[in-house]
């Protein structure tokens, strides 16, 4: 029964996303842009170094990875607007988790431009790019892969919402983290060309596992990579949802006290 | 008209004071949101830097003339952000009936919509264009004068292209986010090196999202001052410039009244 409940809402997200067509094709336009600048740096940058197939592997690598970050559907800035306006208080008494709900829409809703961008996307890089650096039946695997990336991606936003709770503003930290995605996790340059002490901060953090390590399966495919990524994944998860269960809890109990 | 012009400047002066002073009303959060974008700016150039430091130059193009670009791109949104971010909010405006408001009152609409938003967070462009400049090896005071005026003059341009996509609301119903990614790829296209287009690559960058204008010409002319590409930086910026206002008064002629009732 619960189960249906949270399918309902994500199928009316769905729908709701899929029938913004001009927010799609907005979305599609920014994706060929970047897909077409980057295939021309990379291909000057190999012509100056005179290596081939540079802009093939980066090009697939930069379209999982804008497909993991421009499918983001800014959950924070729901939640931030939920928990300051007071309608948090409104949801909380139904029988239906706010959290989950929320959540639940936000996948709804990545899930449209994720597909979109999936299905846009692998044209235009094939077009550009002739063939990808994977096998044609490792793509499906690294397809899923991200998809899951982006779930646990909005899991991360989750918590920067509930950071609410102690900050005026949440955008410029959304932003921040958002900045250090590309840098950390590296989701425009792999994090393969910086430098070693960078790449050892970037372990410590949970853009490592959530961009790079699953990305760079587009250019490193192989079963002990993919468990190493899931791995990871997992402990963050564990950590970030915590420290969401625990934001929860105070902020229930704060619209308890004082109300909405 | 001279009167009409100096009431409106009097006006923005006194709208970016009350902006200010709402901003400092909690001085330490505007203070940590100025350094986070700071960051944010920073953390950019710390990837072109590592490109160039294994790359060495991008055809041409080294970290100094990158370093410019910056400059050059991050104060023309300090510039944007702070005084007339309210552009970005017309399609918002167009669908929840909000753009009445603006056009009743006996200032021109278009002024006071662009001023009514402003993020001061965005003081943090400032911050890391200056410094860009600083770290571009290009000092010198008359290479700072032209590259504040390059700066005003891209500032303008982003206003263009944000005014020109924002108007496509009273054509396009519900598209907010549609704007947004045009604007957006228009800035992530003028954030790239300018030697990497060449050839029909090139005419793309000047043309359809005239990025070169902010990416090219400026840098050119820090670098390398003459009369040309200053004539076609102003012809460039001044038609993208006409063509904005042009598209959103004639959207204004199309637009109907939201017909939403309310006293403000």
């Amino acid at each position: 029964m619960l189960v249906i409940k949270y399918w309902s809402l994500f199928l009316v997200s769905f729908k709701q996303a899929w029938s913004k067509k001009a927010n799609l094709s907005g979305l599609l336009f920014f994706l060929f842009i970047l897909l077409f600048i980057y295939n021309r740096l990379w291909e000057v940058i190999a012509a100056d170094s005179l290596t081939s197939g540079l802009n093939r592997t980066f090009i697939w690598y930069l379209l999982f990875a804008e497909m993991i970050i421009l499918s983001n559907p800014k959950i924070d800035r729901i939640l931030f607007d939920d928990i300051l306006s007071g309608t948090m208080a409104y949801y909380i008494n139904k029988p239906i988790s706010f959290f989950f709900m929320r959540y639940v829409e936000a996948v709804g809703n990545m899930s449209v431009s994720f597909f979109v961008m999936g299905g846009f996307g692998t044209i235009i890089t094939l077009l550009f790019t002739g063939k990808p650096p994977f096998e044609w039946w490792q793509f499906p695997i690294i397809f899923t892969m991200c998809y899951l990336s982006s779930c646990i991606n909005i899991i991360m936003y989750t918590a920067i919402g509930m950071c609410t709770l102690w900050l005026a503003s949440i955008r410029t930290l959304a932003m921040a983290i958002e900045r250090l995605a590309f840098t950390l996790g590296g989701a425009i340059f792999p994090l393969s060309i910086y430098p070693e002490w960078f790449i050892d901060i970037a372990k410590w953090t949970p853009f490592y596992s959530f961009y790079y390590l699953t990305i760079k399966l587009v250019y490193d495919f192989s079963f002990s990579n993919l468990l190493q990524a899931a791995c990871l994944n997992m402990f963050w998860i564990l950590l970030i949802g915590s420290f969401i269960a625990f934001a929860y809890h105070k902020l229930t109990k704060r619209i308890n006290i004082y109300g909405g | 008209m001279a009167a009409n012009l100096k009431n409106l400047i009097k006006l923005f002066f006194f709208i970016q004071k009350s902006n200010l002073k709402t901003a400092f009303l909690n001085k330490s959060d505007t203070f940590v949101n100025v350094f986070m974008m700071t960051i944010n700016n920073l953390s950019f150039v710390f990837m072109w830097w590592i490109i160039f430091q294994n790359r060495g130059s991008i055809n041409g193009w080294q970290f100094g003339e990158m370093a410019l670009l910056f400059a050059i791109i991050n104060n023309a949104f300090g510039f944007f952000a702070l005084c007339t971010r309210g552009i970005q909010l017309i399609p918002e405006l167009i669908e929840n009936g909000n753009l009445d408001n603006f056009l009743i009152t006996p200032q021109n609409s278009l002024f006071l919509i662009a001023t009514s938003e402003a993020t001061f967070a965005n003081l943090g462009d400032f911050v890391t264009g200056f410094l860009m400049f600083f770290l571009s090896g290009h000092v010198s005071w008359s290479e700072f004068g032209i590259m504040f005026f390059c700066s005003l003059m891209a500032f303008v341009l982003m206003f263009s292209i944000r005014l020109l996509v924002s108007s496509l609301a009273f054509f396009v119903s519900d598209s907010q986010r549609l704007g947004d990614n045009i604007f957006i790829s228009f800035l992530t296209f003028s954030s790239q090196p300018a030697s990497i287009f060449t050839g029909w690559y090139k005419i793309i960058f000047l043309t359809i999202l005239p990025a070169g204008l902010l990416s090219l010409y400026p840098v050119n002319l820090i670098k390398n001052f003459n009369l040309i590409d200053l004539l076609y930086f102003i012809i460039g910026i001044t038609f993208f410039a006409l063509l904005s206002l042009y598209t959103y008064n004639r959207g204004l002629k199309q637009y109907t009244s939201g017909n939403r009732f309310g006293i403000k």
